[in-house]
């Protein structure tokens, strides 16, 4: 892992923090690489997250999921990046004003415009980040004589390994997420509701300089319910409440959340049941650590799994583990056979969670981000482990 | 316009009835269903999931919502549409537990083939299935199917809204509108743009927003367009993405936010200008004035039966022949479970499409004239009118501060 550890979003006079050209040449060079091994003439992006990848460009960021439709093209034979972006504000500068495409509304303006990208018509193998059920007229008109296959695998091949680059964001974003779980830790009282917190969380995040937090299910009060409920109400929390918060952040595109527990204004050397919840904490932690001690490179899904059910007292009702760079990523593992055959990679950076529930005492959650060194894991996020008297 | 504004006989209730809501969404569903020769929808669209269903999820980054996605499946025969979803706290109450079911990652092989399992119970080989949608996964999964795009079914569902759908839309506007006046003191030379977002998400979660729809923009204007951003077109840039940008006496800042209420989208647009006690010049005042005129004129056409083409040459003519939008955009557009939805007013459809966009009872549109004056930068705001039965109802209520 790298040694960086002057974490902040100003440009120093030195240099920044984080070599944004230098990264974006980095990740370029990967995926064309990545297209290269799996022998793709013309891979057709749509995600943002793999957009912004591929171009480097600051999107503008919008809640929830899009159809299919290209946004960025990568063609093999020129080297040459294509966005669609009507303008070149946050479109660095190695994509030149030819390589910008304007957005249309209409499909056939739109094909017209995909059609001038050079190199695109010859391609015999293409690859998409997603479908629709108008995908294949699409790309039968662009590229007559393509195969069209799966691009997932090459862009995983391409996104899960983080340069240092990658890591000094990931930190970035893992200073504020803390310091979202500091804010929302600091509001826990008698009368606050969970929509506030959310609010809270967006705040703090957004007040360090980021834009839009990755998620809104941030916190919940977890005294009761077998499950974390992760949209918010309007529920108040009283003294004694266990509440369940997990924020996150952007930066650079780059995620991390981190999970924790709190009691809300109780006295710390208060009941029975707190004593009670304290310990159970304990176990979670235990059985978190468990999972995070097997994320070694080589480990698969299953071996997780295995240390979960080991030292877990809960069924998995989410994901156990989930990878992470520009937001969530492959693999996921859990719940069920979900990600039983994931093969762990050195390099690759990975949320883990535990969440235990117990009758009468409540939902413990507890979730970390870490890097898979070569010799095993580290811990991203510093949040201090374990329940805490809010 | 009516005293009492009714849309196909009904008025608009101060709260949505929301069972009533989505009990007439699921009734237009099934008719669309029959009507385009569809077996079965299956919807993996963030918006399309919570149309169908009522079911809400927390707002999240389309990386995270495009892996924890919810799952409808509406078919002819059985039901209700059943929903699979990584957030059952999010099901409306009442939903049916026999149609709730665990998560499905459609993304990933085996859960793709999973979810082939479950539809093969409910539809024959050679079934045809509206998606709006789909994963390479379930690609290959559906091939004994024959798979259609959805589109036409569920927009002719959501094209007119019912009562309760435009009070959720109007609650969802007036949640925006409450934030963005706590938001508008702070507007001042040296603020970020991150700073007035940092307090804007603050505010919505506290006023009861389901979730924030999109970064909340606050763009600084050039005075000309020579000064860039550089377009493909040669037009205004806009809405590009913020950042923590400071903002500087004298900047004309064109406000752009959308928030949720219950699966429905506001839309916020208005022009601020920066400084200690901001007026504007004359000449801006002028701008405004003109985006007002056009505003009334294009307003006074706006009733069921009246093209889209009509509104827009309203518009032009107001404008001395000029369109009055952005070159990529729309005079209007409508809002509902999308921030931007059918109808599409001045596109690059072009004319054809506009004139067969009848207004009908229940459309909604935002309006958004642009007065761009070269030099002095422009005016733009938008303000949301659904169609009544005989005229149009406000959905927005903002001031145009510091504009007169």
């Amino acid at each position: 892992m790298s040694a960086v550890e002057h974490i902040g979003t100003m440009a120093l006079p030195e240099g920044g923090r984080v070599d944004f050209s230098r990264l974006r040449r980095e990740r370029r060079q990967r995926l064309f690489e990545a297209m290269a091994g799996a022998g793709v003439d013309a891979l057709v992006l749509g995600r943002p997250a793999n957009v912004a990848f591929a171009s480097g460009a600051r999107q503008l960021w919008t809640a929830g999921t899009r159809p299919f439709g290209p946004a960025c093209v990568l063609v093999a034979s020129t080297g040459r990046v294509h966005l669609l972006s009507t303008w070149d504000e946050g479109v660095p500068a190695e994509i030149p004003h030819r390589d910008l495409i304007g957005l249309s509304w209409n499909p056939v303006v739109v094909l017209a415009r995909l059609e001038s990208i050079d190199g695109l018509d010859r391609a015999s193998r293409v690859a998409t980040d997603g479908w629709g059920p108008s995908s294949s007229d699409l790309l039968s008109a662009l590229c007559p004589d393509a195969a069209v296959v799966d691009g997932s695998r090459l862009l995983h091949q391409a996104r899960a390994v983080k340069s240092p680059d990658e890591l000094t964001c990931l930190m970035t974003a893992a200073a504020v997420a803390e310091a979202a779980l500091s804010a929302m830790s600091q509001a826990l009282q008698p009368g606050v509701t969970e929509r506030q917190l959310v609010g809270v969380c967006a705040q703090a995040v957004s007040s360090l300089g980021l834009t839009c937090p990755p998620t809104e299910g941030v916190a919940w009060i977890s005294t009761d319910g077998a499950r974390p409920r992760r949209v918010a109400t309007d529920r108040a929390m009283a003294a004694g409440d266990l509440v369940a918060l997990n924020p996150g952040a952007i930066f650079a595109g780059y995620e991390v959340t981190v999970g924790r527990t709190r009691v809300v204004g109780a006295d710390a050397t208060g009941t029975g049941a707190h004593r009670f919840d304290s310990l159970s904490a304990l176990e979670v932690r235990a059985a978190l650590d468990a999972v995070i001690a097997e994320c070694r490179p080589g480990a698969t899904g299953a071996q997780l799994m295995e240390a979960w059910e080991r030292y877990g007292r809960s069924p998995l009702v989410e994901p156990l583990a989930w990878g992470l760079g520009l937001g969530v990523e492959p693999p996921v593992v859990g719940p069920g056979a979900t990600g039983r055959a994931a093969h762990i990679r050195a390099g690759a950076v990975l949320a883990v969670q535990a969440w235990s529930y117990r009758d009468g005492s409540g939902g413990i959650l507890e979730q970390d981000v870490i890097v898979v060194d070569p010799e095993g894991p580290t811990r991203l996020t510093r949040a201090r482990p374990g329940l805490l008297v809010g | 316009m009516a005293d009492s504004p009714t849309v196909s006989g009904r008025m608009i209730p101060p709260r949505p009835d929301l069972a009533r809501m989505h009990a007439e969404r699921a009734g237009r569903l099934k008719e669309e269903l029959e009507r385009a020769g569809l077996d079965a929808l299956l919807l993996l669209g963030t918006s399309n999931v919570s149309y169908a269903t009522g079911a809400r999820s927390p707002g999240s980054d389309a990386s995270r919502a495009l892996i924890a996605r919810p799952v409808a499946l509406l078919t002819r025969e059985d039901g209700p549409a059943h929903l699979f979803t990584p957030y059952p706290d999010g099901a409306p109450d009442g939903f049916p537990p026999d149609h709730l079911h665990d998560a499905l990652y459609p993304e990933l092989a085996d859960e793709a083939h999973r979810l082939a399992g479950l539809l093969a119970e409910h539809l024959g080989a050679g079934a045809r299935i509206g998606c709006d949608e789909l994963t390479h996964a379930l690609r290959a999964e559906l091939a004994e199917w024959e798979v259609v795009p959805a589109q036409a079914a569920l927009g002719a569902a959501k094209l007119c809204k019912t009562v309760d759908e435009l009070a959720c839309i109007r609650r969802a506007q007036s949640i925006n509108e409450a934030a963005m006046a706590d938001v508008a003191p702070h507007l001042r030379p040296g603020v970020r743009q991150c700073d007035l977002t940092a307090r804007f998400l603050r505010r919505i979660h506290e006023l009861g927003a389901s979730a924030n729809a999109i970064d909340p923009i606050w763009q600084p204007m050039p005075a000309n367009l020579g000064a860039g951003p550089w377009t493909t077109h040669g037009g205004v840039a806009f809405p590009t993405a913020g950042s923590d940008r400071f903002l500087r006496e004298g900047d004309v800042v064109w406000v752009d936010s959308g928030i949720v209420f219950e699966g429905y989208a506001s839309d916020f647009g208005r022009t601020w200008l920066v400084g200690e006690r901001p007026r504007p010049t004359s000449r801006q005042q002028a701008q405004f004035e003109r985006w007002r005129d056009v505003m009334q004129v294009t307003l006074d056409r706006v009733e069921p039966g009246v093209t889209a083409l009509e509104l827009c040459r309203a518009a032009t003519d107001a404008n001395g022949g000029t369109r009055p939008w952005i070159e990529h955009f729309y005079l209007a557009h409508g809002v509902g479970t999308d921030s931007a939805e059918m109808p599409l007013i001045g596109t690059d459809l072009g004319d054809a499409f506009d004139e067969q966009m009848v207004l009908a009872p229940g459309m909604v549109l935002v309006m958004e004239p642009v007065i761009w004056d070269d030099g002095a930068a422009g005016y733009r705001a938008e303000d949301i009118y659904a169609v009544t039965d005989d005229g149009w109802a406000p959905l927005s209520d903002y001031p145009f501060d510091p504009y007169r």
